[in-house]
């Protein structure tokens, strides 16, 4: 036996093993701490970090001109080739412009929703109106972004059909398309943060604006958005980077329209090493906007 | 997709590795006259010595509508008589594009695929396939001599694969809204096509090059481009010019067959590229649906089944490259994707007698006529020795380009 | 109660510091309170109602209420938790509406106003200041809502912390503050608005008992000095003594009982007040025949009872006495509560203040027979348990 009790620690025998290893654990904090914290630090340097600087290494490998294999030749071309193409960085701008509206969009549908869920819905109601919210992420991905392919389709879809009446044409496949379905998927990544941020807000605090004078929509402005504004910010950093990586709804309703994660899915197969060098600019994105993010100061209440 | 990216590297490294030890550095000295040319000699693998008894499974990585199993239609079933017969239970998985057909094999985890021109020869120079023993291949000698040795498929005269078929990438339209019925791809690229926004496109670098080039080839003759797949420079920026003058137009780019056949269903493309099997899948839909072939010619693809260098299976892979050129299943295969089978003795098999007439499967005229895919290389595929011709990569990097 | 608060001066007894002076002079100074018909009370309830759910799992929190509170008064609303007493507060604050009845403030009818239009003011519980502003913004905030000038609410602001003693503090947030300066930062930014009525929902609550008493007297003597009409919510009976002009001593959604302080303690009208409002000691049926000689439920507050050893010489004739059995001796350090079982059959509290005795003294008046005896003046009848609305 070496997991001997040490001196000064009387386990009774017959003791079982967890209980007698506890008990040892009990006087050792650091051996507990090491053994607390071992498996999550393997995790992100092995799994995560190690996937991100094979990422980006292979950015800088050649590819056979003729096969278009990986060679371990370091080259600058790819990243040259990101930097130097304007339409890289069109459809750099693109990906953001579309990730921001989504993000725009579920924070607009999201508040209210929230809203009503913590603070006007009955109590015994909102555990309910939760599960409503989730039901959702439990349908497979591929058939909602279906469903919302039947949605926008040109012509014969609901929406388009929805507006016929008013003289005007649904929006079709494209962005516009691509922005709804992803704000559809996502939405439920924006309402629980934000529901659980109101739900933390206490009433009376609401109570005290009205009774200070103010009115329903300053109240709102003043009061409910500063202190929903962290919760809106995690569910943001959700449905940016959410959007930022998809491709699969941009194949299916967004027309022609290709999004960074499209064009390295189109070339992960022929040039992988320009795909992970197109791969990194999602990459420095997200960077970016959680640098941004946290500027605002809004990480530290989380 | 970083997982992804991770897995990615180990299997190039692994590919890589042979690739490294088998062909080393660029010659130049060879001259191969229709394959490789100035290339090094790919990696020498050596071709199965003879057929034993069935390992019990087969991977095949294949085109949709190339390994029915009943489930696309009850009467479409070629599969489970293949494993009645040999006892090679076959798992199939449809690929979309031809790049993902070379990123999947190598590694042992298909044993057959039905490469196109437009990835086989990568792959037998990259190590992914290994050449074919004709001699255990039933049906190769009634295989006309026109398919055979060509550059999709053969490597110094060394067979790396059965042939299956070959067909053009036609022009699809529907009937109720492409009036009059066109037969001149100026309708995708002509700037004032009625069709703007309903135009389809193949989303494919080899294929959607290629095909400007075609359509260049009769209008803009001062080009002269003499293949397609063989574009110095000049010819490669007229190529991508035409291809983004036309991008406004296309309403979508299709890389998977399932959404090609509903976009030409639901008529939210009305004309563009395509299979024939398409066609054939949208018209039992009794969709308004027709295919052409335009008098400009066409892109075409010529099929071949290939080993994989690392084949588990390889005697069932064999056994499932002679069951699938029998001809008999050759004729269903052929009349089903509507294509031209490569072995001609299914011409007599099909339930529609002219199917072979119509699909030309025995004019040598004909085929000598379609641009089948190939791979690009900086040395000209059309014999130029003047210029230098882009090489796959550009196109691959120009179409992504294009695309973004 | 002086409907004149202008001419209310500053008791230093009632003082520590000077809080209250100059929170008055912040809040009177500037602008002269309102013109105020004394006639018409500040609040007015009638019929008033609320009920929470429907259908079998309706609970009637406010069932008919009427009540007129005078202007400038210090009204506590007291009673149990569930009694009903928050609810009407916060139906005068707008936060509920009402059921049924109507609301009048300064005589308009409100009923059916949002808490904005609403010229009362709260002070929370929880004390509601907003986490994310500085002490000086959650004072200024109901300025600034009604659109008072920067110049204007920030002396204004400025003056309403001076008067709570925080002036010093107002750069801090809510966070950064103890529990009493919480209190009155909220108490100041209620009272910066010059409200007509300033509701109070138990805001000593979370108090430590210290702090507690030291609030209680300032805040009776804020609310001298502004003459606001003060509506005060407790559970706290001592509380409600303490600091009101007059108590609503609430049960089952309704008022008991509605007097002043002495009113309540001294002449409870139910039993439920009795034994709310201090310790009931109540003798009815054959015990009050039997020591009173007269039906009927009757209360004896607890300190106006003596108690002698049995073989001690009787008291006065007129006095009344009954002989029991100590059950209990509870030492309260300046008192102490004897439980004694009456012979007659019923039980009283006697609490007699430790003059000469010490904790080891009274415990040997356990088990001991004893004699009790009070001035009958001190017999309240209470409406008899059967009859009366909240028998409990």
């Amino acid at each position: 036996m070496t997991a001997l009790p040490p001196a000064g620690t009387s386990v009774a025998p017959g003791v079982p093993a967890g209980r007698r290893l506890s008990a040892w654990l009990s006087g050792r904090p650091r051996v507990r701490l090491a053994a607390l914290l071992a498996p999550p630090a393997i995790w992100l340097t092995l799994v995560y970090l190690a996937a991100l600087l094979a990422l980006l290494t292979t950015a800088f490998f050649s590819v056979d001109e003729f096969t278009n294999a990986v060679t371990r030749t370091l080259t600058l071309s790819n990243v040259r080739d990101v930097v130097s193409d304007p339409a890289y960085l069109r459809a750099s701008a693109r990906t953001v412009g579309v990730a921001a509206a989504v993000t725009a969009l579920c924070t607009v549908i999201a508040i209210p929703m929230a809203f009503f869920m913590a603070k006007v819905a009955p109590a015994r109601s909102r555990g309910l109106l939760v599960a409503l919210v989730l039901t959702p992420l439990w349908a497979s991905y591929l058939v909602k972004v279906y469903a919302w392919q039947a949605m926008v389709q040109p012509g014969s879809g609901v929406i388009a059909w929805v507006l016929r009446p008013l003289g005007v044409d649904g929006p079709g496949y494209g962005l516009m398309a691509v922005v709804l379905t992803l704000t559809y998927l996502w939405l439920p990544y924006m309402v629980l943060p934000v529901y659980a941020g109101l739900e933390r807000l206490p009433d009376s605090l609401v109570d005290a604006s009205a009774d200070l004078g103010a009115g329903p929509w300053r109240t709102f402005r003043n009061v409910v958005l500063p202190l929903a504004y962290p919760s809106i910010v995690a569910g943001s950093v959700f449905t940016f980077s959410l959007s930022l990586g998809d491709y699969i709804t941009v194949q299916i309703v967004g027309g022609k329209a290709q999004l960074l994660a499209n064009i390295v899915f189109a070339n992960y197969a022929a040039n992988l090493p320009f795909a992970a060098a197109i791969a990194i600019i999602p990459v420095l994105i997200t960077v970016a906007y959680l640098a941004v993010v946290r500027r605002t100061g809004a990480l530290d209440n989380l | 997709m970083l997982r992804t990216a991770h897995v990615k590297i180990a299997t190039a490294a692994a590919g890589l590795a042979l690739l490294a030890s088998a062909c080393g550095t660029t010659s130049g000295g060879g001259t191969t006259p229709s394959a490789g040319g100035g290339r090094a000699k790919p990696p020498s693998l050596k071709a199965l010595g003879s057929v034993g008894a069935g390992e019990g499974t087969v991977n095949i990585l294949a085109w949709a509508g190339y390994a029915e199993d009943g489930t696309t239609d009850k009467t479409v079933d070629w599969v489970t008589p293949f494993e009645k017969e040999t006892g090679c239970q076959a798992k199939v998985q449809v690929a979309n594009t031809s790049d993902e057909m070379f990123e999947k094999m190598g590694s042992g985890t298909f044993d057959v695929v039905s490469a196109s021109g437009d990835s086989s020869l990568r792959m037998i120079y990259a190590g992914k396939v290994a050449p074919v023993n004709t001699a255990l291949l039933t049906n190769y000698a009634d295989v006309p001599a026109f398919e055979k040795d060509q550059n999709w498929n053969s490597v110094d005269s060394v067979a790396y694969g059965m042939p299956h078929g070959w067909g053009a990438q036609l022009m699809a339209y529907r009937t109720d809204k492409v009036k009059p019925a066109p037969d001149s791809w100026s309708v995708v690229w002509d700037p004032g096509s009625p069709y703007k926004g309903a135009i389809t496109n193949y989303d494919s670098p080899v294929d959607g090059i290629a095909a400007a080039a075609v359509y260049l080839m009769s209008t803009k003759p001062d080009l002269a481009i003499k293949n397609p797949y063989a574009l110095d420079q000049k010819q490669f920026d007229a190529a991508i010019a035409l291809l983004q003058q036309q991008k406004p137009a296309v309403g979508t780019y299709w890389a998977s067959y399932t959404d090609a056949q509903k976009a030409l269903e639901s008529g939210t493309t009305v004309v563009g590229s395509t299979w024939q099997i398409i066609v054939n899948l949208a018209k039992a839909d009794k969709a308004p649906v027709e295919s052409v072939l335009p008098k400009e010619g066409a892109t075409g693809w010529a099929d071949t089944w290939m080993v994989d260098a690392k084949s588990p299976h390889p005697n069932c892979a064999y056994l499932w490259m002679n069951w699938e050129t029998k001809p008999d299943v050759q004729a269903q295969i052929a009349e089903w994707f509507g294509e031209a089978p490569a072995n001609t003795k299914a011409c007599a098999l099909t339930t529609d007698k002219t199917h072979c007439d119509t699909y030309h499967a025995q004019d040598e005229a004909y085929f000598s006529k379609l641009w089948f895919w190939s791979t690009p290389q900086s040395d000209c595929l059309d014999g130029r020795t003047d210029v230098k011709c882009l090489p796959y990569s550009q196109w691959s990097k120009a179409w992504s380009s294009l695309r973004s | 109660m002086g409907t004149e608060p202008v001419t209310m001066r500053w008791d230093p007894q009632l003082s520590g510091p000077r809080a209250g002076r100059r929170l008055y002079g912040a809040l009177v100074s500037t602008q002269p309170q309102p013109d105020v018909d004394a006639a018409r009370p500040a609040i007015r309830l009638r019929g008033l109602r609320k009920r929470f759910g429907t259908g079998p799992q309706a609970v009637d929190a406010v069932a008919g209420v009427d009540l007129d509170v005078r202007d400038g008064e210090f009204l506590t609303l007291l009673g149990p938790s569930g009694s009903g007493k928050t609810t009407v507060l916060r139906l005068i604050a707008g936060f509920e509406l009402a059921t049924a009845g109507t609301i009048e403030l300064g005589g308009v009818d409100v009923t059916r106003r949002a808490p904005f239009e609403r010229d009362v003011n709260t002070v929370f519980q929880d004390y509601a200041l907003f986490p994310h502003m500085s002490v000086t913004d959650n004072v200024g905030y109901g300025l600034r809502v009604r659109k008072v000038g920067r110049a204007e609410r920030a002396s204004r602001t400025q003056e309403a912390l001076d008067g709570v003693r925080l002036g010093h503090l107002g750069d801090r947030r809510p966070a950064q503050l103890s529990g009493g300066q919480r209190q009155r930062v909220a108490l100041a930014r209620a009272l910066v608005n010059r409200p007509r009525v300033l509701l109070l929902d138990e805001p000593l609550g979370a108090l430590d008992l210290k702090l507690r008493e030291q609030m209680q007297v300032e805040l009776k003597a804020i609310q001298r000095q502004v003459g606001i009409t003060f509506v005060f919510v407790t559970h706290d009976q001592e509380e409600a003594l303490t600091m009101s002009d007059r108590i609503a001593v609430f049960d089952g959604g309704r008022i008991e009982q509605l007097g002043s302080a002495a009113d309540v303690y001294e002449r409870p009208a139910t039993p439920f007040v009795a034994g709310f409002v201090g310790t009931s000691n109540l003798l009815s049926g054959a015990a009050a025949e039997q020591v009173l000689g007269r039906s009927g439920t009757w209360s004896v507050r607890p300190e106006k009872i003596r108690l002698d050893l049995d073989d001690e010489p009787a008291a006065e004739a007129h006095d009344r006495s009954a002989t029991g059995v100590v059950r209990e001796v509870v030492y309260v350090g300046s008192a102490t509560r004897f439980v004694v079982d009456l012979d007659a059959g019923a039980s009283l509290v006697a609490l007699q203040q430790n003059v000469q005795t010490s904790s080891s003294d009274v415990d040997a008046y356990r088990g001991r027979r004893v004699r009790l005896h009070w001035d009958p003046r001190h017999e309240v009848q209470v409406a008899d348990p059967a009859t009366a609305p909240t028998a409990h």
